[in-house]
């Protein structure tokens, strides 16, 4: 019972490390392929919303542990506009919005319509990085969007999603091992 | 709703209350944790990642080199790829000869790293090098580019690596001051875009300053982050606004171009 989401949790435990390997396509607007929230995404489809809930707290905890960035204040009197960052956890609650999108066409997933939820993830993480933008510009006060912004963001969820059949074929794998029943055709 | 999924959410907004009621100190010991954790990872991803940058770059040449071939004869292309290596070999060297210079002009303790990763981060601007705490690096210290100029601040030292804010990220302020002038205000990154050069904004100067395209901005020394007279770059353009007036500076350093960086050890940030 317990032995799938444990291997969900070595899965994202294991992006968490492959994230690290993974370069910028310089070529290609900066894009990147965002391993960690693939796989909290994929795997939102094959379980519980109870479990979904646990990847997304464990996934966003990792992913801002990584990524976001705590500013040394230097002295008031000169430094008398204090930098705002983003607060540690946001991702915890972005991830288990997308998370509950994902869970949205679980229903399809479990007809064995796969294709269509890795091409949900796509569209998902292009949420999740639009919606972070938006509050990224909402807190430090300077927006700006422009042909730029939509490309990088979409040229790494397109990215992105281009790994996610790969990530769901792993996902049956480790379900298939486990004896855990993620598709109504088992 | 199910029960389980009930009292699953109910933990999920707990946890939620207690990340978000993190103090900044407490984040500041998970996120060293976590860095500390994956800094053996983070090396080998930057092997990766350079590995796979001259990959791409020697497909390119390579592409190059074929259209070339079809124009000239072999021969004439060997001597140009000799050439070009010979150029690669002498911009190498004179950068490590500049290294060594300013080690050993500047007035600085400081201690040289290599970039060992550039963008490491989706949206804030940051590099990591290959020197942490086991040399003495410790959180705010300044960096500089072997030219002199300011690179950022340690934002992160881990064990073995470190990573660098840049003066390029919009979360970055440097106290400042205008050559030849009393003019004193605050550097801060601009956000730009794919392909965009980097760009910083000098504010809070007077409305009415009298600054001139091309003079240098210093550090000035104030608010105990850096230390005072270090190049950040020179005024491209000045707008006067209805209190303050901002200069658009380009940065004393390239930083696409960022290898060697100097980490100064004795700055008021220690």
């Amino acid at each position: 019972m317990f032995l799938y989401p444990i291997s969900l949790i070595s899965l994202l435990l294991l992006s968490c490390i492959l994230q690290q390997f993974i370069p910028v396509i310089s070529g290609w607007y900066d894009a990147r392929i965002l391993i960690l929230p693939l796989v909290v995404l994929c795997a939102s489809s094959t379980v519980s919303t109870a479990g979904m809930l646990i990847l997304a707290f464990l996934g966003g905890f990792l992913w801002d542990a990584q990524q976001i960035l705590v500013y040394v204040q230097g002295d008031s009197f000169v430094y008398h506009s204090p930098v705002d960052s983003l607060k540690f956890g946001y991702s915890i609650m972005l991830y288990a919005l997308m998370g509950f999108l994902m869970q949205g066409i679980r229903p399809l997933f479990q007809e064995g319509r796969w294709y269509l939820s890795a091409a949900f993830a796509g569209i998902a993480i292009f949420l999740y990085l639009f919606v972070e933008y938006l509050i990224r510009s909402f807190i430090t006060g300077g927006f700006s969007m422009d042909n730029g912004v939509i490309e990088q963001i979409g040229a790494t969820s397109l990215a992105t999603m281009m790994l996610a059949p790969f990530i769901f074929w792993i996902l049956f794998k480790i379900a298939d091992l486990c004896g855990h029943p993620i598709d109504y055709r088992h | 709703m199910k029960s389980l999924n009930f009292f699953a959410l109910l933990l999920f907004l707990a946890g939620l209350v207690w990340v978000f009621t993190l103090s900044e100190k407490a984040v500041r010991q998970i996120q060293k944790s976590y860095y500390s954790a994956i800094s053996p990872i983070i090396s080998q991803g930057g092997k990766t990642e350079r590995f796979t940058q001259e990959f791409l770059e020697e497909l390119e040449h390579s592409s190059d080199l074929k259209k070339k071939f079809e124009q000239t004869k072999s021969e004439r292309d060997r001597f140009k790829l000799i050439a070009s290596r010979v150029r690669d070999l002498e911009t190498e060297n004179n950068e490590l000869r500049s290294a060594l210079a300013f080690k050993k002009q500047t007035e600085f303790d400081v201690v040289p790293a290599k970039v060992i990763r550039k963008q490491p981060l989706l949206w804030g601007k940051m590099i990591e090098i290959n020197r942490g705490a086991e040399k003495g690096l410790g959180v705010s210290l300044c960096v500089l580019a072997s030219n002199g100029g300011l690179v950022g601040r340690v934002q992160l030292p881990g064990q073995e690596i470190s990573s660098v804010l840049l003066i390029t990220d919009e979360g970055s302020q440097v106290s400042a001051r205008v050559e030849g002038s009393t003019e004193v205000g605050l550097v801060v990154g601009r956000r730009t875009n794919y392909g965009e050069a980097p760009r910083l904004r000098l504010r809070y100067l007077s409305k009415n300053a009298a600054l001139q395209k091309g003079l240098t901005v210093y550090t000035d020394g104030r608010g105990k982050l850096f230390p005072a007279n270090i190049p950040i770059g020179t005024i491209e353009d000045f707008e006067s606004g209805p209190v303050y007036g901002e200069a658009e500076i380009i940065p004393a350093v390239d930083f696409t171009k960022l290898q060697t960086v100097f980490v100064i050890t004795n700055s008021p940030g220690n």
